[in-house]
């Protein structure tokens, strides 16, 4: 096994598992673990130098912290408003 | 624009005659699915129609959705504690935004593709308008699409609206009512199910209101009321834009062991003994007496569906404690005893108004009044072009 596989694989296998626990939080309607979840994606693709997709990401925790009231959402604005997503 | 029913301005001219020699509404205003299109647009969007009460949002973060006359309306209690009503759709695709009662703590998201308002109205957000991951756009200025207000107002704890925005001021349609019951102006306090009934009526809603305004059927349909508030203690009210009666021998309901609700502080002494009901056209019947007040919003579901929302409001918060629940039940049992004795007769115009040779009906000049100043009232309005 070369160096890097493992990493790599373990990468897949958490996005795999933040998939799921994504799908399972929107089918339980569950906003708060949303907020905190989305925020999780956001974190994770910044790492893998994907702003486009930890825009996204963020931008679903943002909307889904205004639903909720989470105070998450001023910060999750500033962010996006410093990465030039929002006004 | 002309009224496409065939007679009708000639039945509409004869409803505005004075009372003696005049015609009541004629039946394809009672009957007809089209005219009561014309009469949405002429009558309620016109005017301001009463939808619902305060109460119903009490909270900040509260909103509910109404449809009235099919107009999809929300109201929304914001976090200052400010009451709107909002047209319930989205500004992007016409979305139906919120579809049950609720309490949102910060925004309301749209469920199609999440566009977020204040709960002032304000657009808050609108995710990946500009692409995947931009919530923004040169095109779309937020500043100019908020939540698409309707012009609304408050008296009695009752919500209402003016749909078409070409209204007077609500506190100048409603100034003389509003004078006359100055008294009445505060804060009510509404304690929930046990003060709130809704009576389904297969009637037109207008006839709910003939039968209100009047105290001329109270001793045949009311018998309970006639051994102590006989036809002759009550008085006709008529006025601009409402009508009603007056007692003055209100008896405040009494508890087993004495007790009685509390009274406002202050009254002239008429209100000792009295207590007055009006229609305020076009759809809401209110009553007030010394120790409380009721509402009864008239919703349209049809030409000949009418939706009764009965609200029962006492103007001191302690009447809210659970001590008085069980007068608060017996008060609300009283009064839905009292209007659904009224059902049979409403219904019963209804049918007679399937009867083509009826020709409105005449009025008693000493007792119908109020009602008459109801039907000119609506002929007027159906006669502006």
């Amino acid at each position: 096994m070369a160096d890097g596989a493992v990493p790599v694989a373990a990468a897949v296998d958490a996005h795999a598992g933040l998939d799921a626990r994504l799908l399972e939080a929107h089918r339980a309607g569950d906003t708060p673990r949303l907020v905190a979840l989305y925020r999780e994606a956001a974190d994770a693709a910044e790492k893998r130098g994907d702003a486009d997709a930890a825009a996204f990401y963020r931008t679903h925790a943002y909307v889904f912290a205004l639903q909720c009231g989470d105070t998450a959402a001023d910060a999750l604005h500033a962010e996006l408003k410093a990465a030039g997503r929002e006004e | 624009m002309t009224l496409q029913h065939p007679d009708l301005a000639s039945s509409l001219a004869a409803v505005i005659r004075p009372i003696g020699e005049a015609n009541g509404l004629p039946n394809a205003l009672y009957t007809d699915p089209a005219l009561a299109e014309t009469e949405h647009r002429r009558v309620f969007f016109a005017s301001w129609a009463a939808i619902g009460f305060a109460h119903e949002v009490a909270s900040p973060g509260d909103v509910k959705p109404v449809e009235f006359l099919g107009q999809p309306l929300l109201l929304v209690r914001d976090r200052e504690g400010v009451l709107r009503v909002f047209l319930n759709v989205c500004r992007h695709r016409g979305m139906k935004l919120v579809h049950e009662a609720g309490n949102l703590p910060r925004a309301i998201r749209c469920p199609y593709h999440s566009w977020c308002y204040e709960l002032s109205g304000a657009l808050r957000t609108t995710p990946h308008v500009g692409g995947p991951g931009t919530n923004r756009h040169e095109c779309i200025d937020r500043a100019t699409l908020g939540l698409i207000e309707v012009r609304s107002a408050q008296w009695l704890g009752t919500v209402f609206v003016n749909l078409d925005g070409e209204a007077p001021e609500f506190d100048d349609y409603a100034a003389e009512a509003m004078a006359r019951w100055a008294e009445f102006e505060r804060d009510y306090h509404h304690s929930g199910a046990d003060s709130s009934f809704t009576l389904e009526v297969k009637a037109n809603w207008k006839l709910a209101v003939e039968n209100y305004c009047e105290s001329y059927h109270l001793p045949w349909v009311h018998p309970g009321l006639n051994s102590y508030s006989r036809l002759e203690d009550h008085y006709h009210i008529e006025a601009g834009g409402f009508s009603g009666q007056g007692t003055t021998v209100y008896r405040p309901m009494l508890a087993e062991d004495g007790r009685r609700f509390p009274v406002i502080p202050g009254l002239p002494e008429m209100w000792e003994e009295g207590a007055e009901y009006i229609a305020l056209y076009p759809n809401v019947l209110l009553g007030v007496h010394k120790d409380h007040a009721f509402a009864i919003v008239l919703e349209p579901k049809g030409v000949a569906e009418t939706q009764e929302h009965v609200a029962i409001m006492y103007p001191d918060v302690a009447v809210a404690d659970a001590g008085f629940a069980p007068m608060r039940e017996k008060n609300a049992a009283m009064w839905k005893e009292v209007f659904e004795e009224d059902i049979f007769v409403v219904e019963g115009m209804q049918s007679g108004r399937h009867a083509a040779g009826f020709d409105g009906g005449r009025f008693s000049p000493a007792m119908d009044g109020p009602t008459h100043a109801f039907h000119r009232w609506i002929a007027e309005k159906l006669g502006e072009v």
